[in-house]
């Protein structure tokens, strides 16, 4: 009996134990106030749930990925910048103005620097932060730096500071200086304090190793931490301009869309960053969030390879494209969660071409396919597994092509198989329709019509055999400096890529984000970020 | 002298299973169809790119060849450069290898403290409605996909009721613990942080109990027939002419006997832990090795998927070295070989 009791005591006490170290379950921690100080407190702290799994570095002249884009963009202020959604025209940032020079073979680009600009460590930023930046970027050659040395053909050499506030870069011109501008806008431009980089230089690596997970900038934010597969913290900078409400923004790794909805409708996290369709849906109505969408930059198309026949004639593929049920496709495969664009350039770039001349006219494909004299054609259609932008499954996106080409008399043979595979027979120029999305390198038409139009650039025009004298007049728009001419230049070669060319643009997608209703001031940038010093909660 | 001999044995056979897992994976990954190429550069990479790639990771020279270079990697502990995550693979495995650890620790004490008492309790309710329930739920936990419950509890748990976490291995705002085992509720105790220890716990029950509960009902299940066929036997009949006390005979005599088969079966538990934490790691946002083998595996990483699958193939044999230590503990037969 005592020996019963004996054993029963222990059990509680036990018991006992583990219910004083859990307390009462309350699992809402971002409620509570006694939050973490390496979190900057729940009150001030923006917390975004969102797949992280593309994280590599933190540092600019490294990053190309977008979670990577997003968060340093907050860090690191460059020469010139976008400002709000605007994707079009370059605005100041660091520098105040900027001088574009014929200096015969070459343009001497002149940017004065805004002074008193600090960077977080305290360190005035000067035109020598500037021109080692942009060295060590070129020097570095990571994933962003073809930017600056293929597009804009720098050389190390090819910047310099003239005085403490003023820099010169020299562009070769067969580059754009228009397009130098915008890449300059991206976080490769993003200027970082050299004097602390250069006291945590390993082995020549220009900080690199630092920069991994720390920061350098001038920006709103500083990084405090980047946990591998757990999260990124930014905190407020002291010492920047720009004075944010924010103490802080925690990016927390999930990956599960159903897990970053059910934690907004808690109040666990601020902004749901990788909601689907669905998730979205099940938000509407609910108390304390809201839901926002905005444009991608990305376009999804089927690439038409004009070496296999009747792909070379123009008539067969101006019938694909005429088949197509575009508005179909947006209303109920993509529920509104993108737009219908027909043209390569995207909205949002200078150059979007808003033309959409295609909706599901069979008598006019059948009678294309007549006069190209085809009435029997059976085609291989290679699609990528999973979910295609915007939430649809590439293969319900496939069978509605298919269905709706079946309806003017061609058949295809759909071919599912995973993107990296799809990709290589792409490159090799061996799929015959090829479903896929591109999206730009760089917000600027050139990255997109350059691709679309330039066989000899191996890419996607070269992927579908069009090789048009197109592209000749496609490199001379992007030498054009003056904005309006440039735009001008560039709806004639969109025009005739629309009827001429091997694609068939199908949307252009939304990106989808949850909310919780106390977030103000959250606008989304279709190349892939929001201003977060603008953000309040 | 005896047990170091059959330890030195087994551990030779481990060495010779890696060489074999090592080959195998190796020419599976490297002959698969997909390009770990296009996978990494993606669309938008020139030729250029794609070569420098390719002689980065030795994927220009011939398959006997970089598997040589790989095997004298290894042989300096060099496991080789992740493609997705551009880190060498073994500081990729140092992070998340923890968290799964203590992931699968705490689904194996979950399948070892309710599956065995369920199975006993069962066995010794033959018949009756404890051994219908027991046998029902076993049926259910051998059935039921990972990711579907897991999608459940979340759903329940943590969405309808608020009791407990739905991801992670600590709350957003409390400060995990210095690292000095890499398992968070070891650590926070070790640094005295109750607050530490309590959020990890409460985080780690969901995922836990979603990955427990198939060892549990297989466990249960062994338990049960092993219990049944003890039940039986004469020295049961003879413990109890003696006039032991019945809690005793099932205890000492008869579940000491019938834990052989278990323990076979949790060394391979603790193996089915691991793969089955590829799905629970996901659901539960978990930073710990499923996920990083699924990233690895969709990004066709090679290298980290050859990390991964090595150090899988060191612990399924550890898990067995160590229910062959614990037959010696159990059955003295074995003792004397």
């Amino acid at each position: 009996m005592f020996k019963q009791l004996r054993h029963i005591s222990m059990a509680l006490a036990v018991a006992a134990l583990v219910a004083a170290a859990c307390g009462a379950p309350t699992p809402s921690a971002s409620s509570s106030p006694g939050a973490s100080p390496s979190a900057g407190g729940a009150a001030s702290t923006l917390v975004i749930d969102r797949d992280t799994s593309d994280l590599i570095s933190l540092d600019p002249a490294v990053l190309y990925e977008f979670s990577a884009v997003f968060a340093t963009h907050n860090v690191y202020e460059t020469l010139v910048k976008f400002e709000g959604t605007d994707l079009t025209t370059p605005k100041p940032g660091l520098a105040t103005s900027w001088d574009i020079k014929d200096a015969g073979s070459n343009w001497d680009i002149t940017f004065k620097l805004k002074s008193g600009v600090k960077f977080a460590s305290g360190n005035p930023l000067t035109a020598d932060d500037v021109v080692y930046s942009v060295q060590r970027a070129i020097k570095l050659n990571k994933s962003p730096a073809f930017l600056f040395t293929d597009i804009a053909g720098l050389k190390a050499e090819s910047i310099k500071a003239t005085d403490p506030t003023t820099v010169v870069v020299t562009m070769p011109k067969t580059s754009s200086t228009q397009t130098f501008l915008i890449i300059l806008t991206f976080t490769i431009g993003g200027v970082v304090d050299s004097k602390e980089l250069k006291t945590k230089e390993t082995a020549g690596d220009f900080g690199s190793a630092y920069l991994l997970d720390h920061s350098a900038g001038s920006g709103p934010f500083s990084v405090d931490h980047w946990t591998k597969n757990t999260e990124v913290l930014l905190k407020a900078n002291p010492n920047s301009a720009t004075k944010p409400s924010l103490s802080a923004v925690l990016f927390k790794h999930v990956p599960e869309p159903t897990n970053q909805q059910f934690a907004l409708e808690k109040g666990d996290i601020d902004i749901a960053n990788d909601l689907g369709s669905e998730q979205i849906a099940a938000l509407q109505g609910k108390a304390g969030v809201t839901t926002t969408s905005a444009d991608s930059l990305l376009l999804v198309y089927v690439g038409m390879n004009a070496m296999f026949k009747p792909l070379d004639n123009v008539k067969v593929r101006e019938a694909l494209r005429t088949a197509v049920d575009y508005d179909g496709i947006v209303k109920n495969l993509l529920k509104g969660n993108g737009k219908k664009v027909q043209g390569i350039v995207p909205k949002g770039l200078a150059g979007y071409n808003e033309s959409t001349p295609f909706q599901a006219d069979v008598a006019k494909a059948k009678s294309l396919l007549q006069e190209a004299g085809q009435t029997n054609i059976s085609l291989e259609f290679l699609v990528p597994t999973g979910s295609a932008p915007g939430g649809v499954a590439w293969s319900d996106l496939a069978a509605k092509l298919k269905s709706d080409w079946a309806a003017i008399g061609v058949t295809v043979n759909i071919k599912q198989t995973a993107t990296a595979e799809l990709l290589a027979t792409y490159r090799a120029q061996k799929g015959q329709l090829v479903m896929i999305n591109w999206g730009p390198d760089y917000p600027d038409p050139g990255a997109n019509v350059n691709p679309f139009t330039d066989y000899k650039a191996k890419s996607i025009s070269f992927r579908n055999g069009w090789d048009d004298p197109i592209a000749t007049k496609a490199h001379e728009a992007e030498l054009i400096s003056d904005p309006a001419k440039r735009v001008a230049a560039y709806k004639e070669i969109t025009d005739y890529v629309l009827h001429n060319g091997p694609y068939v643009v199908l949307y252009q997608p939304a990106e989808l984000f949850g909310l919780r209703s106390n977030v103000k001031g959250f606008n989304w940038s279709s190349i892939g970020w929001a201003e977060l010093a603008s953000v309040t909660k | 002298m005896r047990f170091l001999g059959f330890l030195t044995r087994r551990i030779v056979g481990i060495a010779a299973v890696m060489v074999g897992v090592s080959i195998i994976t190796f020419a599976i990954s490297h002959v698969i169809p997909a390009d770990p190429v296009a996978a990494a550069l993606g669309d938008h990479a020139t030729d250029q790119q794609i070569e420098a790639f390719r002689a980065e990771y030795h994927l220009d020279r011939p398959l006997p060849e970089q598997y040589l270079t790989y095997v004298t990697g290894l042989a300096r502990g060099d496991l080789g450069r992740s493609i997705r995550t551009r880190r060498p693979v073994s500081d990729d495995l140092f992070d998340s290898f923890p968290a799964t650890i203590e992931l699968s620790l705490a689904a194996l004490l979950v399948a070892i403290v309710v599956g065995i008492p369920a199975g006993v309790w069962s066995a010794i309710s033959r018949g009756r409605l404890p051994d219908h329930l027991v046998r029902l739920l076993s049926l259910i936990g051998g059935s039921i996909p990972v990711f579907w419950l897991g999608l459940i509890v979340i759903g329940l748990f943590y969405y309808q009721l608020g009791w407990l976490p739905g991801g992670a291995r600590i709350d957003t705002f409390v400060t995990p613990p210095p690292t000095r085992t890499g398992l968070y509720i070891v650590d926070s105790l070790i640094a005295g942080d109750l607050e530490a220890f309590r959020s990890s716990l409460l985080h780690l029950v969901l995922p836990a109990l979603t990955l427990g509960y198939f060892s549990t009902a297989v466990i249960a299940r062994m338990t049960r027939s092993s219990m049944l066929e003890v039940l039986g036997q004469d020295y049961m009949r003879t413990a109890r002419a003696k006039g032991l006390q019945e809690r005793l005979i099932i205890l000492r005599h008869g579940l000491r006997n019938a834990l052989i088969p278990t323990v076979t079966i949790l060394g391979l538990t603790f193996g089915s832990l691991l793969s089955g934490a590829v799905l629970t790691e996901t659901i539960f946002s978990w930073p710990g090795l499923g996920r990083y083998a699924t990233a690895a595996a969709i990004a066709l990483d090679f290298p980290a998927v050859l990390g991964v699958t090595l150090l899988a193939a060191i612990v399924y044999p550890i898990g067995n070295l160590v229910v062959d230590i614990a037959y010696f503990w159990l059955d003295p037969r074995t003792q004397r070989g």
